[in-house]
């Protein structure tokens, strides 16, 4: 069998952790401190008009500087350094959409899996609403991301519009496709597993482009599966990890970890493992 | 740190390495070096304003500049900043 790692070990324990890894997280994205650091992006989905919120959305920054025609250095060296280092990681780990997605996912509903070929609306979405509307229209399209995203209206749009209510003040209501939106969202976690990180997420179309060339990848070792298939069942996303363990899909919960051969596990490429394949050789 | 490279890995290292150098390059040029000038709400004679982008990102996330129609980055207010993004 491969020679598990420290970190391989050490994901193996965090895995059934993961919620409260994520609620950790949590705390750093919803500003306890009131620093409200929005010169610079979090790596992760979070509208930066939420109230509670520590750094700038790097989608939201991409799309309203494509509408300036300005170049978005920061937030795409930082999305390339993240995604070199973790891939898609951040989204099974760190991400506070993802965590409400898969707090709702707790709720015992019947579930659907989307077609796979669905996955890609998210790179439509990433050069459609995110870079092309914007750079061609301007931010008053009612296609930009920010006026269609869900997060926006959750995080962001109802806060305000309770606070609006709670002052006695006139309340702005946010465009009826975004609360369509919203709405379809707010039904669709009950009967998907992440249905926005699965269908449209922008960020995570950009994550997952790295999951193939990231530092900490998902490791399979054909001399040790047993083709029990149990990570198909692992799996909530429908992926067959011994197929394609750095799936595009994939948002690297590691749930797949916890198969019983350990044939797949976290890794890296600074370590030195070898596989009962390599051995033999 | 004892970090060894494999022989299959080093393709993956090579990328890795090259991807991290372009990231940081990225940000650290967008972070101290990448500027755009800033026209103000009104043309009443008021200087036109570089803003560094980390100053532009602070802005964007509020709805504070917009593009005019001369393709120039114009702000979208006068005096104090608005609250919140108008999307």
């Amino acid at each position: 069998m491969v020679k598990k790692t420290k970190l391989g070990n050490l994901a193996s324990k965090l895995v059934p952790w993961r919620i409260w890894v994520q609620a950790s997280f949590l705390l750093v994205w919803l500003d306890p401190a009131g620093l409200r650091l929005h010169t610079m992006c979090a790596p992760v989905f979070h509208c930066y008009a939420c109230p509670l919120s520590t750094f700038a959305c790097p989608i939201g920054i991409i799309a309203q500087f494509s509408a300036l025609h300005f170049l978005p250095l920061i937030a795409v060296g930082l999305l390339v350094v993240v995604g070199a280092l973790f891939g898609s990681l951040v989204c099974g780990w760190a991400c506070p959409f993802g965590l409400l997605q898969d707090l709702a996912a707790k709720v015992p509903t019947p579930r659907f899996d989307p077609p796979k070929v669905a996955g890609h609306l998210r790179y439509v979405m990433l050069i459609g609403t995110v870079l092309a509307i914007p750079y061609f229209f301007g931010e008053g399209h009612p296609l930009f991301v920010c006026r269609i995203c869900p997060a926006g209206a959750l995080e962001a749009a109802v806060p305000n519009i309770v606070g609006q209510a709670i002052a006695g003040s006139e309340v702005v209501w946010p465009n009826a496709v975004k609360l369509t939106i919203l709405a379809l969202f707010l039904i669709a976690i009950f009967f998907m597993r992440r249905p926005w990180c699965r269908l449209l997420c922008p960020l995570g179309a950009i994550f997952s482009l790295f999951n193939r060339i990231s530092a900490f990848f998902l490791r399979f070792d054909a001399g040790e599966c047993t083709q029990c298939e149990r990570c198909h069942k692992l799996c909530k996303f429908g992926i067959e990890p011994e197929k394609s363990p750095n799936d595009l899909r994939c948002v690297r919960c590691l749930e797949c970890t916890r198969c019983s051969p350990e044939a797949l596990s976290l890794g890296s490429i600074f370590e030195r493992t070898q596989s009962k394949t390599e051995r033999a050789q | 740190m004892d970090v060894v490279f494999m022989g299959t890995n080093n393709t993956k290292i090579i990328i890795f390495c090259v991807l991290i150098l372009l990231g940081m390059v990225l940000l650290g040029y967008g972070a101290f070096v990448h500027s755009a000038d800033v026209l103000p709400q009104q043309q009443d004679g008021s200087a036109i304003v570089a803003k560094s982008e980390p100053a532009l990102i602070k802005e964007a996330s509020v709805g504070g500049v917009t593009r005019d129609e001369s393709g120039k980055i114009k702000q979208t207010y006068t005096g104090a900043a608005p609250k919140e993004c108008a999307t």
